[in-house]
Order: C-alpha cells, then structure tokens, then sequence
C-alpha cells in the first residue's frame, strides 16, 4: 500500500501540474476578450500617440514638444486653471444638493439635478451660447428687468466656459456624492445631532470626511471629463486662450499636424496622471488605515 | 443529331450576346471631402438624378469631414489603394479641395482626364488650371466656386467700408460692431487674416502663387502687429455660425461670411433678409472643390458621366446656384439661361460678377498658408 503510494506520487504530482497548467490556460483563455480589447483599444493607441508625439518630419525628435511649449505654453495653464474652478464649482454645488437631500426630500430637486445628464454636450455648448450670449436669453431678460441698453455676454469668455462646465458636471458629481452620502450609516449622523450639531456642522464634519474617497472619486471625474472636453470649449470658450483639446483639432485639421497634436495630448495625459497618482496613493493609504 | 446540336449552340450565343447587352450593376463610390452640405448634396440631391438617367447604377457616398483634413483622409483611401498593388480600386470619384488635389497629382493618384470632358469648355475660373500655385490642368474639373465676403447690416450701417483700409478705421469709430471667428473656428475668419495679409503684404502675388522664400515674410511681424492692433476694437465670435447668428442678432454690425452660407441661411429663414453683403477691396480668398478620378477608378466611365451631369449647365443651374448657392464652375452666361432672375438677383445682387473676378483672390500656397495660421497664433493670440 505505501509502495504503490510511493509509485504513485511522481504521477500525482504531474498531473497535479498539469492541472494547474490547464488551470492557467483556462484562466488566460478567459480574460483573453478583455485584454485584446484592451490592448487594441487602449494600449496600443496610447503607445502610438506617444510614439506619434516624438516625429517630426519623418524624423524622431523633440521638435513637436518645443512647438508646444512655443504656442501653447498659456493655454496649458489656462486648461488647467479653467478645470479645476470648473471642478471646484461642481464639487461645492454637487455637496450642497446632496447634503440637502440626505436630510429632506425634495422630489423636484432630486428630478431637476439628474436632467442635464440627459443632454448631450454639443446640444449644452450650443444652448449655452444662444443662452450666454451679448443679445443672448439671459442678457434680453436682464436688460428688460434692469433697464440698462447692454450688457457684456458671457459666451465667449472663461466665465461662461465654467458655467457650462459646471451645468453638464453637477449632475454626475453629485451622483457619486449623494450615492455616498445615503450610504452612510444614520447612526453617525444621529449621534452626531444628539451632541448638539447642526445640519451644516453634520455635513462638513461627518459626512465629508467619512465620504471623501467618493468625493475623490467625484473630483477626478469631473477633472478629466472637463479637461478632454472639446464641443464645450470649441463653442462657448473664448476665441484665445483656448483648451487643449481645441488646439489639438486645429493641428489636425489645419496644418495635418498630427505630431503636435499628440505631443499636446500626451501632456493632457501626464497633467491628468498627476490626479490618477495621487487618487490611487490616497486610496491605498485609506484602505491600509482601515485594515489598521 | 448534329443540326440539333447547331441550333442549341446557336441559341446560346445568341443568349450570350443578349445578356453582354444588359448593362451589369454597377456601384459608384465617391468620397468626398467638406462640410455635411456637401454629402447631402450628392447623396440627396445628385445620386437620385444619376441613379434615374442610369439605372443599373447604385451611387454610394462617402464622406471624409471639412477642411484639408478630409482631403486628407481621401488621399490617405487612395495611398492605400494603390499599395494594395490592385488593378481595379475601390473609389471611383472624389470631390477635393485644393490642396488635396495637389498632393494627389503629387502621388500619381488621380488621373488626366478632363480633355474628355465637354462641359471643361465652358470653365471661365482660371482654378481649373491652377490651385495653391501648382498646375493641375487636365486632373480636375472644379464642381463650384465658394467665395467669403464681409456681410453689413444695413440698419445701423449706411455706408459700409469699401476696403480694408476703410474697415480699419470704421471698426475704430464703432468698437466691437465688426466680428469674426479667429481662425480656429472656421474657414471664414481664417480667409479674412488671408485677405488682410494681402492686403499689407508688399507680394501678395508671390503669396497666392508662390515661389515659397522666407524672404517674403519679412514684412509679417509689422502686419499681423497691426491686426492684434485691429483685434482691440473688434468682437471674436464662435465659428462661421457664430458670426452669422451674432450679426443676425444685432450683436456685431459687421463681420466675414462665406457667401453659399450667408445666403443658404437667408433662404431657410434663420437669417435676417436684409443682411447685404461687400467684398472689400483689395479683396478676400475664395476656393474651389475639385472633381477628380483615381487613376484606376473601377468605374472610371460613369465617374466621367457623373461629372458631366453635375456640370451640365441645366444641373449646375438648378442645384449649384439655386439650392446651395455656391457660384457656379462654369461661366454665368451658360447658367444664366437656366436661372429665373430672382435666383440670379440673389447671388449676384450684392457682389457683381465683375467684382467677383477682380476682388476673389485665392488662398495662399500651402507653405505660406501653414505659416499664415502659426504666424497668427504666436503674434496676435498672445
């Protein structure tokens, strides 16, 4: 009995390794859809785009990059400026309506701040400008209430810009947000209101620091997703300075550029990683906190 | 035995023969460069014409996107054809702008062929002959004329300038009443900094027909000084639409236009009517589409037919002029029989035929046009 156990083992032991083999392969098998797709669809294309950004006239070069830094050295920075005030404003708004109906219902509210996610951005940009415009809806009523001949328009400037941001940001913003807020255990809240608090001391106490990953969630969403806009500037943004993404389609389509387009959209990349790296360090740093 | 044998090979034959005489069904591809009009033009206007005169004929059409990017796509379609080392391509007809036909000759994609082409006769534009300096006699037949111009409203302006140098001084007595698009918006504002730099160039020939020399461009730094200048007292509107909706609006008084637009958004009742239109002296830019075949189009013969169809006077009369306002390719007296005289009063009520050929400049060669737009960007959007 232990002889043939002994014998047996070698065997055992291969097909135990053969197992896990097959195992593997099935494994790989598996998530081989998801990463050809990701590869095709996302690796690849970021690695030409890179690759792309260092061309010039046939040539591998730096040359697009110091073009950029030529032009578009202001607009960099104004992409970013005008992002995170766009972020900034969503985020304070987004806190606001879901702290207010984390403690009152208010159906109207809660059908009113999901419905612009239901607009497509191009119908936003061009609503906005007809909206913001110098003889614009708002201005022709402003005028007929105040009685003053004109008014400045804010199409066409970096206000205007924000404020469309910031209309088709909120409602995904606050999504996140309110989602986070009702998920929080009523517990904390009533404890904290037992000891005196007030609805506002609740939210800024209690809520935003138990919730801040979704916060940081919102936050990065919201960045990204206004940074890589490109209807929303090409129509209600200023003439000059503009964002990235509009520089990048007049390289393409003016000048068959598509060296500098790439070496500017690589930039919005690297701008972007700057949050990614920071959001993934905080959130490991969190998840380790409440292991500890 | 063999008399029967005789009659069936006979009868085939004669079945044979008779099918070579039924016309096979033939797909016309053509791609085609430009805003959606364009598409909408051939794929609702022209394929349903086409399709009626041939019946055996099923024409699909593809479009690439405005501007010389979706020349651009088109000439790339055509590369990869013609690596593809096949003897018969996929496309038949493309439609192009300037620029694209230039590097398609460049690259031996396109053929000669407008010699077989009767309505080539009645072309009075000499971009027939040549676009961006470069000579593309024999590979293209322009489909249309689109000119820019610098539309006034009549209401607040009686005597509108006549000249740049006249709009100069207007826009100084009435800040922010002229508008236009920069030039990231749009071919209309990018044709009025054209239209400028001619203007203060001391070679604009040299600039509209080359040869390309750096020397030519010393006298920049002063002229488009001058028009950040300008910019103070003018507004910056979003795009070609911009302008217009910003002029319709009563925002801006004044500002540059592309004429088929302008009179286009007249016609569908966005626009004011009374809206008039100037081309300034020393005059704006200007461009054709082109007509060309790839030199191993499949179907080169109906792309010929279809060419002629479009340029065919009666044609050209009814959709060019009256439908989408462009100015015709061919000669005015050839479309004029076919025209009623509103239409004909529409387009040329504001800008004469005359004015037109003296003040419709064409855009600048290709090496000065890319440094026109950067020159801009480093110099007046700081």
């Amino acid at each position: 009995m232990n002889q043939a156990r002994l014998r047996a083992s070698p065997f055992f032991l291969e097909d135990e390794i053969m197992r896990r083999r097959k195992e593997l392969m099935v494994g790989f098998l598996l998530i081989l859809p998801a990463l050809t797709v990701l590869v095709t669809l996302y690796v690849y294309p970021l690695v030409l785009s890179i690759y792309m950004s260092f061309v010039a006239q046939g040539r591998f070069s730096l040359a697009n990059y110091l073009k950029v830094f030529e032009i578009y050295w202001r607009d960099i920075i104004y992409s970013v400026a005008i992002s995170l005030v766009a972020t900034a404003v969503t985020l304070g708004l987004s806190i606001g309506v879901s702290g207010y109906l984390r403690f009152k219902s208010w159906k109207f509210l809660e059908i009113m701040y999901k419905l612009p996610l239901f607009i497509p951005f191009l119908i936003v940009g061009h609503a906005m400008r007809v909206f913001l415009a110098p003889h614009g809806t708002l201005n022709n009523l402003l005028t007929r209430i105040l009685r003053i001949e004109e008014l400045p328009g804010l199409s066409r400037s970096w206000i205007g810009l924000v404020w469309a941001f910031v209309w088709v940001m909120t409602p995904y913003a606050a999504l996140i947000v309110l989602g986070a807020f009702r998920s929080l255990d009523n517990a904390y809240i009533e404890a904290a209101r037992n000891l005196g608090a007030s609805r506002w001391k609740i939210v800024f106490d209690v809520l935003i620091p138990m919730c801040r990953p979704s916060i940081m969630v919102a936050f990065i969403l919201t960045f990204v997703r206004t940074i890589s806009s490109l209807t929303i500037p090409i129509m209600v943004g200023p003439a000059s300075p503009n964002m990235i993404t509009v520089n990048m389609m007049f390289r393409v389509n003016y000048f068959n550029d598509w060296g500098t387009a790439n070496a500017l959209g690589v930039i919005s990349y690297l701008i972007v990683m700057v949050f990614a790296i920071y959001y993934l360090k905080f959130m490991a740093a969190e998840r380790g906190g409440i292991k500890a | 035995m063999r008399k029967l044998c005789g009659v069936v090979v006979l009868i085939i034959a004669a079945v044979l023969l008779a099918q070579a005489g039924i016309p096979i069904k033939v797909t016309l591809t053509m791609m085609v460069a430009g805003d959606q009009n364009m598409v909408d033009f051939f794929q609702y206007e022209i394929a349903p014409e086409f399709e009626k005169l041939y019946p055996n004929v099923k024409v699909k059409v593809v479009g690439t996107g405005p501007g010389d990017a979706g020349s651009q796509q088109i000439i790339q379609q055509l590369q990869l054809e013609k690596d593809s080392g096949k003897d018969k391509w996929a496309i038949d007809l493309v439609v192009i702008h300037e620029a694209g036909a230039i590097w398609a000759i460049e690259r031996g994609l396109i053929r000669q062929y407008t010699d077989f082409l009767t309505t080539r006769r009645l072309v009075t534009m000499k971009t027939a002959e040549v676009a961006l300096g470069v000579n593309v006699n024999g590979y293209v037949m322009p489909m249309f004329h689109s000119q820019t111009a610098i539309a006034y409203n009549p209401r607040f302006v009686k005597n509108p300038p006549k000249s740049y140098a006249e709009l100069v001084e207007w826009v100084k007595k009435n800040p922010k009443k002229f508008g236009y698009n920069g030039i990231k918006g749009g071919m209309s504002g990018v044709s009025f900094v054209f239209g400028w730099v001619y203007w203060k160039s001391k070679n604009p020939d040299v600039l509209m027909n080359g040869p390309f020399d750096e020397k030519y461009m010393e006298d920049w730094p002063q002229i488009y000084a001058e028009l950040k200048e300008f910019n103070k007292y003018v507004t910056l509107t979003s795009g070609n639409a911009g302008t217009l909706d910003a002029l319709n609006r009563g925002e801006i008084w004044m500002g540059p236009v592309w004429v088929d637009m302008f009179y286009t958004w007249i016609r569908e009742g966005r626009m004011d009517p009374n809206i008039r239109l100037i081309l300034p002296e020393p005059g704006m830019p200007g461009q054709p589409m082109y007509f060309a075949i790839p030199t191993k189009a499949a179907n080169a013969d109906y792309a010929l037919k279809m060419i002629e169809l479009v340029t065919s006077p009666a044609v050209h009369a009814k959709y060019i002029v009256d439908r989408f306002n462009w100015y015709p390719a061919i000669g005015i007296e050839y479309v004029s029989p076919y025209l009623s005289k509103e239409v004909f009063d529409r387009l040329y009520r504001d800008i004469k035929e005359e004015e037109l050929l003296k003040f419709g400049k064409r855009m600048p060669i290709a090496d000065y046009r890319t440094r026109m737009l950067e020159a801009y960007e480093k110099w007046v959007e700081k």
